[in-house]
């Protein structure tokens, strides 16, 4: 019956998406503008605290266990934690959202240049790259597809956590969700949409990002068979 | 790694061999700076590694290595490039230079677009070798270049590097734990021992004749007659005139020369021309050597061909001998089993 006829006990109401079209079409740019940014600041930090871990060894511990850290806290916690310091604003919700997709993006980035093989680096050094060139001409190059795997992650957890703002007042789907439907009576209809077009955005951003690998990536999709 | 000291020829191929452990690739890495000696000094064309930025001196010196190493996410193209991207070479000076080492490596230009993982390990292996050219460095260093290709490949670009060489001179030095492969490509070769132990230094020839040591002699391995015969010509040896007369001579003489070298064949020749060789029982009732049907000297040989081939085609044929005729098929000797040992012992 989810997708059912309209009756007073159908979980969606067609004719209430119909009236709050404006609505909805609101949530959705506030749930992607909140993903977009958290998954953008995660990813520089992410490469600033990368390039640290990875030129100075020693630190990858630390940030690891720190990010690690922000990583178990409860999501729901964390949000009311920072209200009476942030507010209800964009900003509480976006430190939180950051915070969880740097322990995702770090290992990725961390791992994937660490995966690019010894030789390969060493060639480059034998042919006279300079540090610098060297990483970002042939190391992260290299390292994309891990990469891009880790920002799949980050972005598809984001989507999901941004709901969870719902509960600060924020949230895109998340506000959908809460407002409309779990503060009048758990009305189903809107809990539904909003669950659903979630989902809905996780997919199409997931492959979204695959196809930007597979562009990224022109020269893993051309192997022979030898 | 204990004390070594070795000048390399320039515009020469010196092998530097040994068991795993010898340092060899320790020593190559050494001239490019990617392994820093705790002590002594390393010269490259007269100046001391250490007075050059490293990435200037890296820029100068052509490396390949094993598996090819070429960086999987660029182009044939790009990666051939690589050096002289680095020096900021011109578009289309990379291009007219990309053109021409495709040329000398011997690949198929339509290449240049694909990715390393498209091509052949021989195909990869030249894109590597003209990737280390690409700049015209004066040196060239080689990491156990053909350990990651089928022998018969690795035959073919064995012979390649030959031919290649004999085009650009270059000093190059080839780290390889194959003797045969040092044998058959170096100018020089040097035999490491385990610590960095220099036991010989030398041409291949001159090792297989007289190694120094029980070391060498058992890491050249057995036959090394054999293998010094594949490195000496027939140039190196004396050749003799052999049973051969003018085809202007007489039967009685002819049979006199057969009988003084005591063999049942003679061979006609008509100025510097071989016509060809009877059995002796040919002449009999023969008025003229004109007259006598000859056959062709299947065995013949140049004088840049390897002894060993030579003797392979001696003991194959029927007069066992080898006519040798110079590159414009003039006849120069005969060569024989006798010849080459003597040859062999000079």
């Amino acid at each position: 019956m989810l997708f059912g006829a309209n009756g007073p006990n159908s979980f969606i109401w067609w004719d209430w998406v119909d009236r709050h079209r404006d609505l909805i079409k609101d949530a959705t740019f506030e749930h992607l503008r909140l993903t977009l940014i958290a998954v953008v600041v995660g990813f520089l930090l992410s490469g600033l605290l990368s390039v640290i871990a990875l030129r100075y060894r020693w630190t990858y511990a630390p940030i690891t266990w720190v990010t690690g850290t922000l990583y178990t806290i409860p999501s729901l916690a964390l949000f009311v934690l920072l209200v009476p310091w942030t507010g209800f604003t964009t900003l509480t919700a976006e430190i939180g959202l950051v915070s969880y997709t740097l322990l995702i993006l770090i290992r990725n980035i961390v791992a994937g240049v660490d995966g690019v093989p010894a030789p390969l680096k060493e060639a480059a050094d034998a042919m006279g790259y300079r540090p610098v060139r060297r990483f970002f001409e042939i190391d992260l190059r290299l390292a994309t597809p891990a990469i891009v795997a880790g920002l799949r992650i980050a972005t598809v957890t984001t989507i999901g956590l941004v709901t969870v703002t719902g509960l600060i007042g924020l949230g895109g789907y998340g506000g959908l969700i809460v407002d409309q439907g779990v503060n009048r009576n758990f009305f189903s209809t809107p809990i539904v949409v909003g669950a659903t077009l979630s989902v809905a955005m996780a997919v199409v951003l997931d492959v979204g990002l695959a196809g930007v690998e597979r562009l990224l990536t022109p020269w893993a999709r051309r192997k022979v068979a030898s | 790694m204990q004390e070594l000291s070795l000048e390399l020829p320039q515009g020469g191929l010196t092998a530097l061999v040994g068991p795993s452990g010898c340092g060899k690739t320790t020593t190559l890495k050494m001239i490019n700076r990617l392994i820093e000696p705790t002590s002594g000094r390393i010269e490259v064309e007269g100046r001391e590694v250490h007075e050059v930025a490293t990435h200037e001196l890296r820029r100068g010196i052509g490396y390949v290595i094993q598996q090819t190493g070429l960086f999987p996410h660029k182009t044939i193209a790009a990666n051939i490039a690589t050096v002289p991207s680095l020096l900021g070479w011109s578009k289309e000076r990379i291009k007219e230079r990309t053109s021409e080492l495709v040329d000398l490596v011997g690949l198929d230009p339509e290449l240049l677009r694909r990715y390393p993982a498209e091509l052949s390990g021989g195909q990869q292996q030249r894109v590597g070798v003209a990737r280390a050219l690409a700049a015209n460095p004066p040196i060239l260093l080689m990491d156990e270049p053909y350990s990651a290709v089928d022998p018969i490949v690795r035959a073919r670009l064995q012979d390649e590097l030959v031919a290649l060489q004999h085009r650009v001179h270059k000093t190059i030095v080839l780290v390889t734990h194959d003797i045969d492969e040092a044998i058959k490509l170096a100018d020089y070769i040097a035999i490491l021992n385990v610590g960095g132990v220099l036991e010989q230094f030398g041409p291949p020839a001159d090792l297989l004749r007289s190694p120094a040591n029980e070391f060498v002699a058992s890491f050249l391995g057995r036959e090394r007659a054999l293998k010094r015969m594949a490195l000496l010509r027939v140039a190196d040896v004396d050749l003799v005139t052999g049973p051969v007369v003018e085809v202007g001579a007489s039967v009685d003489e002819a049979q006199k020369v057969m009988a003084e070298q005591g063999v049942d064949w003679i061979g006609l020749r008509d100025g510097d021309r071989l016509l060809g060789w009877a059995w002796s029982h040919d002449l009999d009732g023969a008025s003229e050597l004109r007259n006598v049907t000859t056959e062709p000297f299947r065995a013949w040989v140049r004088p840049s061909t390897a002894l060993r081939e030579a003797l392979d085609l001696i003991v194959d044929s029927s007069t066992r001998v080898a006519a040798v005729f110079d590159d414009d098929d003039r006849y120069l000797g005969i060569l024989t089993i006798n010849q080459i040992a003597d040859g062999m012992a000079k």
